[in-house]
């Protein structure tokens, strides 16, 4: 990166003072923009790649909403208003431009303009995503921080064939088991269905609990196994860890506060790194579930070729995905403090 | 396990023996984390590929009406009939046929296509390196099952276009694994060796890269296989894979949901299936890589 | 993790009290004795005889330095000592700490042990310190590890640590990361830790190796200084017998897992013995030597130690080896009043150059 592209938030601060331009400087600063930068070609790619497949892809928005029983002629007036007779070309061109500016246009399907939908929408994936991380973490945690005291344990044998058993099973199955189980036997939760938070906290974590473990159950799995095999590395070759026993501390202490400290800055890549999955995953899940996320949105816009809606919603994937990274990168800051030197440095 | 004071012991390498029977029990049971599920996968495959020639196995289709919904280990349908009379049984193996042949195609497309980019890419280097890189990351802020929905939903559902859209998700990720394999093996003796002695850049790729790489790549390839299955299904379920009455273990699980308080073997039957045989392939793929690490 | 005794050998003293722990010297044994230490690992390539019956005593005040390559069983005798050997070690002899048997403790005790009675700093400077904790923390921990302290007290204790070890600035440099700091702060910092506690013997593992010539010598002054303001017994582990002959006042060196070689520094580098010690001084460069000189160096690798030869371990890499060398290994035994080798032929007094 250029180091007038660096600079750009201090300048942009105006005012050049002293202080906002050391600020500037600062590396926690340097690395948000670094990775704005770099993130604006990575998003220019998936709205581009996504318009023009969705464009490619025979069936077009006109005929896919009236239906079967739609005579040509209002096909082709839908068309026109849709603006679906010029070139696509052209017509992303208008939606880049339009974009840029912030406005991210209207629904083919209704009047709603998709920010407003992107609104609704949103916050139930994002609720769902965040649920499922604090329930991945609160087990996979001390999951893994029991299996690596005792590496070939009975828990760390259970671990190990419970998480390779929760990477097997299909969303979908687990969902339906879960269902079941719970809602239908137990009717502990119900089946389906939401609840906002704005009507009941109850009702809503009722309704968001199944479908955030069935996202959690393979995360659990997956970061339980993880952070074992990175705290019994530490444990057997890490100089620090021997210092640490050398001191006299307490093996528990060792493993708490000085291997696990280490971890998190590997865990945290992990979780960067399958967000994008998670997310996605959200799509089986909220058509299961009957929740109205924004893969639930994404799959009607999908089949109804709604293209500035299924733009909107992978704009905002992808900004999800970017921003998730870039807190990663911060978080690094915080967790791993030879970072800030390096980054500074470079 | 290595030995943790390794760092101060001197065990000369080419006096490798094993040692103790103790060891020989532990090499022995670690085999069986790789017989069991290769076993498994072998017997899988013969009862949906080659029984169904040798053997009359009830039509997946046509059923008769008249025997619709019979019990597990009915007489002539030994999981039973679904509701419009098919044999279970004969879904399942077909079924399997297709999960089978969708897996291999998507890690087939995905090991030649993205393991040939990633490779290249890295040897390469340079723009074209930077390149494969931003694509790569475009695809990672990309839920790739937009893609694989769009196409899947645009193409109309088949097996062959199945496979294309799953090939979404395979192609970048073999590109990363290939990617990762090739820039550790690129600075290698052997490999710089060969670019100095003036060997040329595609006899160094195939002839001195891929090798190495190949049984990394087919590890991984068995992981991918499950999550190809997994996703196959998942496509069916949601209704834009293969359609029924076609067989397939995602779309009898999605069938069977209407049921699901009623007759919940709909669901299970192939939801079982569906898991030991990705649980086999995650088993094999797994174990295989723990031997490879070990090296 | 503590090795576990086993097999024959095992020699089990009365077991430390809490209350002989806490410095209550009860017996007029040596303050620290390892007597015949044995130490073997099982590896998939077969059990790994490490260290093969080593013995030694240091006083308080006293300085011992231990010599020999990477592979000797040096390192692995000084864990095994401070008790941080895998639990994968087998361990069988004898370590005492004022005559009270450290071998075979549980964890628990081996933890009120560790850091209080006997003390180490570590070979790698740039990895020996946790790189997300700040350093006063790390050291403040090791004293709330054994001093029954509040917070704040702790902080004083290791800002006060900070100025024993003479690193600048002790208040600001608390607050800092390891790699914030110079690998010569960094030892210092390590230092403190180890002198947390005030323990009565100090291991130094190739303590110095890592860092520059000027601060190496910064450090072993500091070490020695230290040692004159405690007490402290010093056990200098190292492979570089010019450091030993300048620091230590006992010199022991190590071959293949046993001792070959023990003499007062001063006897032993006014007349070698062991031909494996002599080669090691002859691989030390020289300043009065002409330049372009090839330096003559010890031919052949270390022996597998998965398997004990018959004859001496050096045998097949000595050039003074004669047929009975490779029959039967020579017995380390005191020859001369303070003076102990193992070699059938060793050099003589003339033989010094």
């Amino acid at each position: 990166m250029s180091a007038s592209a660096i600079a750009e938030p201090g300048r942009r601060a105006g005012g050049a003072a002293e202080t906002l331009r050391r600020l500037a400087r600062s590396p926690a600063l340097r690395v948000i923009g670094r990775r704005l930068l770099s993130a604006i070609p990575v998003l220019w790619g998936v709205t581009f790649l996504s318009y023009f497949i969705l464009n490619a892809l025979p069936g077009d928005a006109a005929s896919a909403l009236l239906g079967i029983n739609a005579t040509p002629a209002e096909v082709r007036a839908f068309s026109i208003k849709l603006g679906l007779n010029e070139p696509v070309w052209v017509r992303y061109g208008h939606w880049l431009g339009s974009a840029l500016t912030g406005n991210l246009g209207t629904s083919a399907a209704s009047p709603q303009s998709v920010a407003s939908i992107l609104g609704q929408r949103l916050p139930v994936t994002l609720e769902l995503v965040v649920y499922a991380l604090i329930i991945a973490f609160v087990v996979a945690v001390p999951l893994g921080v029991l299996c690596a005291r005792w590496p070939s344990g009975v828990v760390d044998k259970l671990t190990a064939a419970l998480s390779i058993a929760s990477l097997s099973i299909a969303p979908y199955v687990l969902a339906l088991v879960l269902v079941i189980l719970f809602a239908v036997d137990l009717s502990v939760f119900p089946a389906i269905g939401f609840t906002p938070l704005t009507q009941s906290l109850a009702g809503n974590l009722r309704s968001t609990t199944l479908p955030s473990i069935v996202l959690a159950l393979p995360l659990i799995g997956f970061y339980a196994r993880f952070l074992r095999g990175d705290l019994v590395q530490q444990m057997q070759s890490e100089d620090y860890i021997v210092t640490a026993r050398a001191k006299g501390v307490s093996e528990w202490r060792v493993l708490t506060r000085h291997a696990l400290r280490n971890s998190f800055i590997g865990i945290l890549t992990v979780i960067g790194l399958n967000l994008a999955t998670l997310v996605g995953v959200t799509v089986i899940i909220e058509s299961i579930f009957s929740l109205p996320g924004i893969g639930y949105e994404l799959l009607n816009a999908i089949s109804n070729r709604n293209i500035p809606v299924v733009e909107g919603i992978v704009l905002v994937f992808g900004v999800i995905v970017v921003l998730a990274n870039l807190a990663t990168d911060l978080l690094y800051g915080v967790l791993d403090p030879r970072i800030r030197r390096v980054r500074s440095r470079s | 396990m290595s030995v943790p004071a390794a760092n101060v012991l001197i065990l000369p390498a080419q006096e490798v023996r094993v040692a103790g029977a103790a060891s020989r029990r532990l090499r022995w049971l670690r085999s069986v984390e790789i017989w069991v599920p290769a076993a498994f996968l072998l017997a899988m495959l013969f009862f949906c590929f080659i029984w169904p020639l040798v053997y009359t196995v009830p039509s997946p289709v046509h059923g008769s009406l008249i025997d619709n919904n019979l019990p597990l280990w009915s007489k002539g349908h030994i999981l039973g009939t679904d509701t419009v009379g098919d044999d279970v049984m004969a879904r399942i193996l077909y079924g399997g046929q297709v999960s089978f042949e969708v897996a291999a195609a998507v890690q087939a497309i995905g090991l030649v296509i993205g393991g040939a980019l990633g490779l290249v890419a890295a040897y390469v280097g340079g723009w074209l390196d930077a390149v494969l890189m931003r694509i790569l990351d475009v695809f990672i802020a990309f839920p790739s099952l937009v893609l694989v929905l769009a196409i899947a939903d645009g193409l109309g559902p088949t097996e062959m276009h199945v496979i294309w859209a799953l090939s979404a998700f395979s192609i970048p990720a073999f590109a990363r694994v290939a990617r990762a394999a090739a820039l550790q093996l690129r600075d290698r003796p052997f490999v710089v060796a060969a670019r100095l002695s003036g060997t040329k850049t595609w006899r160094i790729l195939l002839q001195h890269l891929a090798p190495n790489m190949l049984p990394q790549l087919l590890t991984f390839t068995l992981l991918g296989a499950g999550l190809t299955m997994i996703l196959e299904g998942g496509l069916d379920f949601l209704g834009y894979g293969i359609p029924p009455p076609t067989a397939s273990w995602g779309n009898m699980i999605a069938a069977g949901q209407s049921f699901i308080s009623v007759s919940p073997r709909f669901v299970f039957v192939p939801s079982i299936f569906l898991f030991v045989t990705t649980l086999a392939l995650n088993l094999l793929g797994d174990g295989l890589r723990a031997r490879w690490d070990a090296r | 993790m503590a090795g576990s005794p086993s097999g024959p050998g095992v020699s089990r003293g009365r077991t430390v009290a809490a209350a002989g722990l806490l410095g209550v010297d009860t017996t007029d044994a040596p303050l620290l004795e390892v007597s015949d230490l044995r130490v073997t690992f099982d590896s998939p390539l077969g059990r790994v005889h490490a260290v093969q019956g080593v013995s030694y005593a240091v006083e308080p005040g006293q300085t011992l330095a231990i010599i020999g390559e990477s592979g000797s069983g040096k390192t692995v005798s000084a864990h095994a000592v401070m008790g941080l050997l895998p639990a994968s070690a087998k361990v069988s002899g004898s370590i005492r700490f004022k005559g009270e048997q450290i071998v075979g403790l549980s964890e628990h005790q081996m933890r009120d042990y560790r850091g209080r009675c006997v003390a180490m700093v570590f070979q790698n400077v740039e990895r020996s310190l946790n790189p997300t904790m700040r350093v006063g923390t790390q050291i403040a921990e090791a004293v709330r590890c054994h001093l029954a302290v509040d917070k704040n007290q702790a902080h004083e204790r290791a800002v006060e640590l900070m100025r024993m070890v003479r690193l600048p600035a002790p208040e600001r440099r608390y607050f800092e990361y390891p790699h914030q700091l110079s690998g010569g702060m960094r030892q210092r910092v390590v230092i403190a830790i180890a002198l947390a506690c005030s323990p009565q013997v100090l291991i130094a593992d190739e303590a110095t190796t890592a860092l520059d010539v000027t601060t190496q010598a910064q450090i072993m002054d500091l070490l020695l200084d230290l040692q004159q303001e405690t007490g402290v017994a010093l056990l200098m582990i190292s492979h570089d017998l010019g450091l030993a002959a300048t620091y230590a006042e006992d010199v022991m060196v190590m071959y293949a897992g046993q001792v070959v070689e023990r003499a007062a520094a001063t006897d032993l580098f006014a007349s070698v013995r062991m031909p494996y010690t002599r080669a090691l001084l002859d691989a030390i460069p020289r300043i009065e030597l002409e330049p372009h000189v090839l330096l003559p160096v010890i031919g052949g690798r270390p022996p597998d130690l998965t398997t004990i030869p018959a004859g001496c371990p050096f045998a097949p890499r000595c050039h003074r080896v004669q047929q009975d060398c490779l029959a039967e290994a020579p017995p380390l035994r005191q020859h001369e009043p303070g003076r102990w080798w193992a070699c059938w032929h060793p050099h003589q007094e003339e033989d010094a150059t």
